[in-house]
């Protein structure tokens, strides 16, 4: 029901316009349905400290019964850069169990979303796209949640 | 005969009706119930159908007919939702809350042969959150009142003017001066303009005299996790932690697993949680206006 989530996403964004941990910080909101949000990673020499990585989160009106759709974006001004990572495709689609439909729990929201992909950046050592980056950047079409992706590799 | 007839022309009110032809659906209506007084599926209709051309004293009588019809035991869940619908936007919020609750209670132990839709628990649970809050907000503002403040006499005063412009954009509406739409788009201006000056009222008045008028926040243990609103209806689950009773069964529909934990847990693992809701209830019963700010 739309009612839901309009109310629920009204809550995050006041809480999140007061307080958020250090190296996230709100873009834009102004439509409630998409939000922006910058993330700098701290102590990880693969990411500049100073380089912030845009996302973006589209919600449906079922959220937070559905998970959001969570994207990195590519921009030239700003310019914002897709991070690199074994779990994040060049076009920004990023493989994490928690924004799937089997991995996402409605107790979380978009400030826990932020600190585990900011975590997830912040213990990565490995400077590399997932394989078969090219290819899947390619030829996929398909919304971000609608991709089976395997979760073989737990330790990235 | 009659009854047929009747069905006939409720079928066509119900396609006006999905056409967005409401006065052309209320006639269909009202033709039927003079063929066949019987049928309280015809009274229900046309008292949606007046819900929307917000003629809600009739969408009461309408409501108490088709409830008078079904029986005081009838399962009739969609004429007690409709009937707090129109007693609400007649501002009798106590009324409206008894009613929501029955619907609630309806959808929530259905009689064997009821229809219910997936979407009705949350529907009818959000509605009762509603009544809820409109209650605590009348009853902060008589207690205001009692204390010869002025902030209750502002607010009635704007409440008033509200209820005047909202019969105003009704008989409009009645009258076909304006259509559809646009009558909805002077109601939804009108209840917006109304929630920025109450705001607004709020905040000079927590400024000026923060001991009586400042807002507080609603304790977290009376909040569900998924919606981040106060709760009238908590479940508890395996692991201990409480979620709205409607919003956790919409999750589990889906995922059967705590949201916290990922442990597999179905929606009859889950047990009312009569202390938290004692609770809450205490909460509602508070009346005491610092939380609306929250809203």
């Amino acid at each position: 029901m739309a009612g839901m989530s309009s109310k629920r996403l009204q809550k995050e964004l006041a809480k999140i316009q007061g307080t958020l941990p250090p190296g996230i910080s709100l873009v834009s909101a102004d439509n409630l349905r998409e939000w922006q949000m910058d993330l700098t990673v701290p102590d990880n020499p693969i990411y500049p400290p100073n380089e912030p990585y845009r996302l973006r989160f589209q919600f449906s009106p079922n959220y937070p019964i559905e998970a959001p759709e969570c994207v990195f974006l590519a921009l030239p001004n700003p310019e914002r850069k897709v991070p690199i990572h074994p779990h994040i495709y060049s076009n920004g689609i990023i493989c994490l169990d928690l924004l799937d439909a089997q991995g996402w729990s409605p107790v979380h929201n978009v400030e826990s979303i932020c600190i585990s992909l900011q975590s997830m950046l912040a213990s990565n050592t490995k400077a590399e796209r997932p394989p078969g980056d090219a290819e899947f950047v390619a030829t996929n079409r398909r919304r971000p949640r609608d991709i089976n992706f395997l979760y073989h590799d737990p330790s990235v | 005969m009659a009854a047929y007839q009747a069905e006939q022309l409720k079928e066509k009110g119900n396609t006006a009706f999905r056409n967005g032809e409401y006065q052309e659906a209320e006639n269909l209506y009202t033709q039927a119930i003079q063929k066949h007084s019987r049928n309280p599926l015809i009274f229900t209709n046309r008292a949606n159908v007046r819900l929307k051309l917000q003629k809600n004293n009739d969408a009461v009588n309408d409501c108490l007919n088709s409830i008078e019809i079904s029986g005081p035991k009838g399962q009739n869940h969609k004429a007690f939702y409709f009937l707090a619908q129109a007693q609400l936007a007649l501002h009798h919020p106590h009324e409206a809350l008894s009613s929501a609750l029955t619907a609630y209670e309806q959808v929530l132990h259905p009689q064997p042969a009821a229809k219910i839709s997936p979407k009705d628990l949350e529907t009818f649970s959000s509605f009762v959150l509603k009544c809820k809050k409109a209650k605590f907000i009348a009853r902060d503002r008589e207690r205001l009142r009692r204390q010869g403040d002025l902030r209750a006499e502002l607010e009635d005063a704007l409440e008033c003017q509200k209820q005047h412009d909202l019969e105003h954009v009704a008989d409009q509406l009645q009258s076909c001066q304006l259509g559809n739409v646009e009558a909805s788009e002077r109601h939804q201006e009108i209840l917006t303009n109304y929630e920025t000056k109450i705001s607004e009222i709020r905040a000079v008045f927590a400024a000026a005299d923060p001991s009586n008028h400042k807002p507080r926040e609603v304790p977290d243990h009376l909040i569900d996790m998924i919606t981040f609103e106060p709760m009238h209806d908590p479940v508890i689950t395996k692991n201990g932690h409480s979620y709205e009773r409607a919003t956790i069964s919409e999750h589990l529909k889906r995922s059967p697993t705590d949201p916290l934990t990922r442990d597999p847990l179905t929606i009859n693992d889950l047990r009312p949680n009569l202390g938290l809701k004692a609770a809450c209830d205490e909460f509602w019963q508070s009346g005491a206006s610092e939380w609306i700010g929250e809203w």
